[in-house]
């Protein structure tokens, strides 16, 4: 009988033993192996991997550089949520009942793409027709989102129908900006939202006779219709730049003629008025372009 | 080579040939001798009766053209089922003939038999030939190369001029006045006196021309006159031998003061017919041709001249023909014949000359009672480009007296113009860009790397001046014909295939940001679909007559790029890049999807009266890519609606003599909007309705 006893006691320590380690918080044991991706803007998903996430997701608290994170899904390997507003680039840390536990990397807390629309670009030139083209370019900084003075900072610049960019040289035009930059530009065919990333882009600069973005009707972002008597940025063509310090943009130009008429007047609309859609990744080494 | 000592050999060979002919001395002739009433030259080159031939022909007779009222060929043209005359001189250039949806460029105009010449920028200017002394105009759609060599793609156009036929002096006078003091003064003159006929015609027009696009300075047709001078002589020496002589003289003048605007087309034309038996006919044919344009555009204030286009082209052309009936429905037909052409124009380099050989055989038979085949070929030898084959195989079987089906398949082909071989110019007052043709490409750009005005080149320098092919086209015509009683109807379906056309590539990038362009065979277009004609012969003096045709035509790069998803447009409000499927295609420029003809004839005898009207509609056409994706699409903002124009004649004849007409053309005043003006500026597609009047006298 005592053994009974004994044995029911014993059974019952095992129970209880076992219960009791079902009620106790395993968080101490989780742990934070690693954060994907590892640089993200804000209100971008990542995801956090480990082993042992409480199921709970009222039982974590996850901070991004300090900044609190909202969780949208949890598994007990998985953390989902959102960059939240304010986090800073730093380290991640998880905390379930008050133990932290932090990345091993640091997360890098992006730039916003810019996403804008910039309107009546003014171009002049002086010359054409058959005299030497001339006139100071028009230039763009993608970091302010403007027309710029700066001789140094500008990525991108016009003058008439020729674009120049900040990388290279001259090509050898009269009063054409000095090239001080490492910028870049190529030509996508596609649509706007289709040129995702830069990654797999050669670009190219401009050259003694030679601009990265071709001159000429149909060779470059334009053609010319002479019936018509109108320049049409050709649909389809996204002219993607890398600018004067590295970063990356998409340009879609829409219009060549002042306030972006639908349906231009060649001979009645004045032209050389640049309107056009653009993405900037203001962030360096990056790529993506949406 | 010389021309003049071309012309001076050819004719001493005439007259050799005329010597040689008539050493032959054999019997009569029975393949020119035939009094059907319907007959027609053009689709055989030999006499064949219009409705039995295996291929889609139409007729204009001079009654037709007589009860419309009209003088000048592109005005007649424009009434027949499947020809379109396009409205480019909304755009600049002349009015277009189509045909199968096939444009002017491909379509061959002759003048009994023998081609004019004169397309300064691909258009012939059909309005240029007075239709006042022809017998019929004869149109054989799709492709005759295999009788008629280059140019004949879309089809061949022959005016027929009249033969005299009265021992005493007849002819008319007659003068046609209407709006835009359009005036048009003809005479003609014709008798025939045993062996010999002669016959003249002369007319002039003029007219202040009209005003398409209100409001600006220029007018779009300035005010010109124009004379044309025919004169014709017939001598049958006998029965074996025949010959005629034509001469005509076209001079064309606009008031462009202080600037100038000439054009002068002159030719003469030689045929002897010699039948050394009843069956066998040798026709010995000589012809020169030229067309000559002065344009200069001076300063308003200096009178310097801005711009000089000079044109003079020649063609001097021997041919013989020979045909032999081994029986009644048993033909061939052998030809050869040698052109030489020259062009001088200001935006060449030099005069420069064309040598072309050819040789044609066709076998025109019947292998069973019912069934009709005719099978042809030519070969065209080009001093500038490479030779070219063209074979033609039709045939027609009549199931019964009333219903016969036809087929035919023929090639066309089209050689590269002076212009693609030999333009060698450059636009100073356009941006300074510059055009080479194919022969002086390669020296062109090198002159240009020499001056150090090319940034970089496009095409390498070692594939620059690559011989051009001719364009060329299979057509299919495929169609049934069905006569009973008073209705008689014919449906054809068609196909054209286009490929090698010339395009323009860009060769190199100049320094002044502009491009240097040259020629390439790339595109590849097709036009395909469906005539259908039906007359109704109501009653003895009332004549019904309807067509119709449904055209598709499209590029066919340009629909594989558009499968590929590769082709963008932009929506209209955002202006941002879609991607465009098929469906956004529209075609072609200048291409209607439907057409349709109605015409009624009707004589009142107790009047010695007659009335009729006409109707010709064409559907919604577009001009010209708007949206930069180099194709139309139905985002271009370039479409001009279908319209119809209704044109109505009345005619009273007075003491058998005079002949007294009243017209309105363009009946329902349609103008039409045309979708390039300028932003609140009206430019108009047709001038508005016209009036006529005309006096005929006959004598």
């Amino acid at each position: 009988m005592k053994t009974i006893l004994k044995m029911f006691a014993l059974y019952l320590a095992l129970f209880a033993f076992v219960s009791c380690s079902d009620d106790e918080d395993p968080s101490e044991n989780f742990t934070v192996t690693a954060i994907s991706p590892e640089s993200a803007t804000v209100g971008t998903e990542i995801t956090i991997t480990g082993t042992n996430f409480p199921t709970d997701a009222s039982r974590i608290v996850l901070k991004v550089g300090g900044a609190m994170a909202t969780i949208i899904n949890v598994s007990s390997t998985q953390i989902v949520a959102t960059v939240p507003q304010g986090a800073v680039s730093g380290a991640v840390s998880v905390s379930v009942n008050g133990t932290a536990k932090m990345t091993s990397n640091e997360f890098t807390v992006l730039s916003e793409l810019v996403n804008a629309k910039v309107e009546n670009i003014f171009a002049p030139q002086t010359g054409g027709r058959g005299q030497p083209v001339g006139g100071p370019f028009t230039k763009f900084s993608f970091e302010a989102g403007e027309v710029t003075d700066s001789d140094t900072k500008w990525d991108i610049a016009f003058r008439g129908l020729t674009i120049a960019v900040n990388g290279g040289t001259i090509t050898g035009t009269i009063d054409e900006p000095e090239r001080n930059g490492n910028g870049g530009a190529t030509i996508v065919e596609g649509i706007f939202s289709e040129v995702t990333s830069s990654q797999d882009i050669t670009f190219a600069q401009d050259a003694d006779g030679v601009f990265a973005i071709p001159t000429g009707s149909n060779n470059g972002w334009y053609n010319y219709n002479f019936m018509t008597n109108l320049v049409t940025a050709i649909p389809g063509r996204i002219l993607v730049f890398r600018t004067h310090d590295g970063k990356v943009a998409k340009v879609e130009i829409l219009s060549y003629y002042q306030n972006a008429p639908a349906n231009p007047d060649g001979s009645a609309d004045p032209s050389r008025y640049y309107t056009f859609n653009y993405v900037y990744n203001p962030n360096e080494g990056e790529t993506s372009l949406q | 080579m010389n021309l003049n000592k071309v012309i001076t050999l050819a004719f001493i060979s005439v007259f050799g040939a005329v010597a040689f002919g008539q050493e032959n001395s054999m019997k009569n002739d029975s393949i020119v001798a035939q009094d059907l009433d319907e007959v027609i030259v053009t689709a055989t080159r030999t006499v064949r009766q219009l409705s039995s031939l295996p291929l889609p022909v139409t007729l204009i007779s001079k009654k037709q053209i007589q009860r419309t009222g009209v003088t000048r060929l592109n005005e007649i043209l424009n009434e027949q089922t499947g020809i379109v005359m396009t409205p480019d001189a909304t755009i600049g250039g002349g009015e277009g003939v189509q045909i199968q949806g096939i444009a002017s460029d491909y379509v061959l105009v002759l003048i009994d038999g023998v081609p004019v010449v004169g397309r300064s920028s691909g258009n012939l200017d059909l309005s240029r030939f007075a239709i006042g002394n022809i017998k019929q105009i004869e149109i054989v759609k799709g492709p005759s190369s295999s009788l008629f060599g280059s140019e004949a793609l879309g089809g061949v156009i022959n005016i027929i001029t009249e033969k005299p036929t009265s021992e005493n002096i007849t002819g008319q006078l007659s003068h046609r006045a209407a709006t835009f003091n359009n005036q048009n003064s003809s005479i003609s003159l014709s008798q025939r006196r045993d062996k010999f006929g002669y016959s003249f015609f002369v007319d002039r027009l003029s007219t202040d021309g009209y005003d398409l696009a209100i409001g600006d300075d220029a007018q779009t047709v300035n005010p010109f006159f124009n004379y044309t001078f025919n004169g014709r002589l017939f001598f049958d020496a006998s029965e074996k031998l025949k010959i005629f002589a034509s001469g005509r003289y076209f001079s064309q003048e606009f008031y462009v003061k202080p600037n100038t605007s000439e054009e002068r087309d002159a030719n003469a034309h030689l045929r002897i017919d010699h039948n050394p038996s009843e069956s066998t006919n040798w026709q010995y044919e000589f012809y020169y041709t030229s067309y000559i344009t002065d344009e200069k555009i001076l300063d308003l204030i200096n009178n310097d001249v801005l711009m000089a286009n000079d044109f003079n082209q020649q063609l001097f052309r021997p041919e013989v023909r020979y045909n032999h009936s081994f029986s009644e429905n048993n033909t061939l037909t052998l030809g050869g014949g040698y052109n030489f052409e020259t062009l001088d124009r200001s935006l060449f380099a030099e005069q420069v000359t064309f040598d072309s050989q050819y040789l044609f055989a066709q076998y025109d038979f019947k292998p069973l009672e019912k069934l009709n085949i005719i099978v042809g070929a030519r070969f065209d030898n080009h001093s500038e480009y490479n030779s070219q084959l063209s074979p033609k195989l039709s045939a027609r079987y009549n199931f019964n007296e009333s219903f016969a089906v036809k087929a035919s398949v023929g090639s066309g082909f089209k050689a590269p113009d002076f212009r693609q071989l030999y333009l060698d110019f450059t636009n100073a007052a356009g941006g300074g860009y510059s055009v080479f043709g194919k022969e002086v490409e390669a020296a062109g750009i090198q002159r240009l790397l020499e001056n150090d005005e090319i940034a970089n080149l496009v095409v390498d320098q070692n594939n620059l001046g690559q011989r051009l092919n001719a364009e060329s086209s299979i057509g299919y015509n495929f169609g049934f014909s069905h006569k009973k009683g008073k209705l008689s109807s014919d449906i054809n379906l068609f196909r054209n295939d286009f490929n090698n056309l010339i395009d323009i590539q860009i060769l190199a990038s100049r320094t002044n940001g502009q491009n240097v362009f040259g020629y390439i065979n790339r595109e590849s277009v097709y036009t395909q679909g469906v005539e259908f004609d039906l007359k109704y012969h109501v009653f003895e003096n009332l004549d019904f007559s309807a067509g119709y045709q449904l055209l598709y035509a499209f590029d066919k790069d340009k629909e594989e790029a558009l499968e590929a998803g590769t082709v963008f447009g932009r929506n209209p409000e955002t202006l941002e890049t879609i991607r465009l499927t098929r469906s956004d295609y529209f075609g072609l420029e200048n291409r209607s999807r439907n057409t349709v003809n109605f015409k009624v004839f009707y004589e009142i005898p107790q009047w010695d009266a007659n009335a009729n009207l006409r109707v010709v509609y064409r559907s919604r056409f577009g001009l010209t890519d708007r949206n930069g994706n180099d194709l139309l699409d139905n985002l271009d903002n370039s479409f001009v609606d279908g319209y119809a124009l209704v044109n109505l004649a009345l005619g009273k004849n007075f003491y058998k003599k005079y002949q007294v007409q009243f017209g309105v053309n363009n009946l329902l005043d349609f103008k039409g909007q045309n979708p390039l003006a300028a932003q609140d500026a009206e430019v108009l597609v047709n001038p508005g309705i016209q009036f006529f009047t005309r006096l005929n006298i006959q004598f």
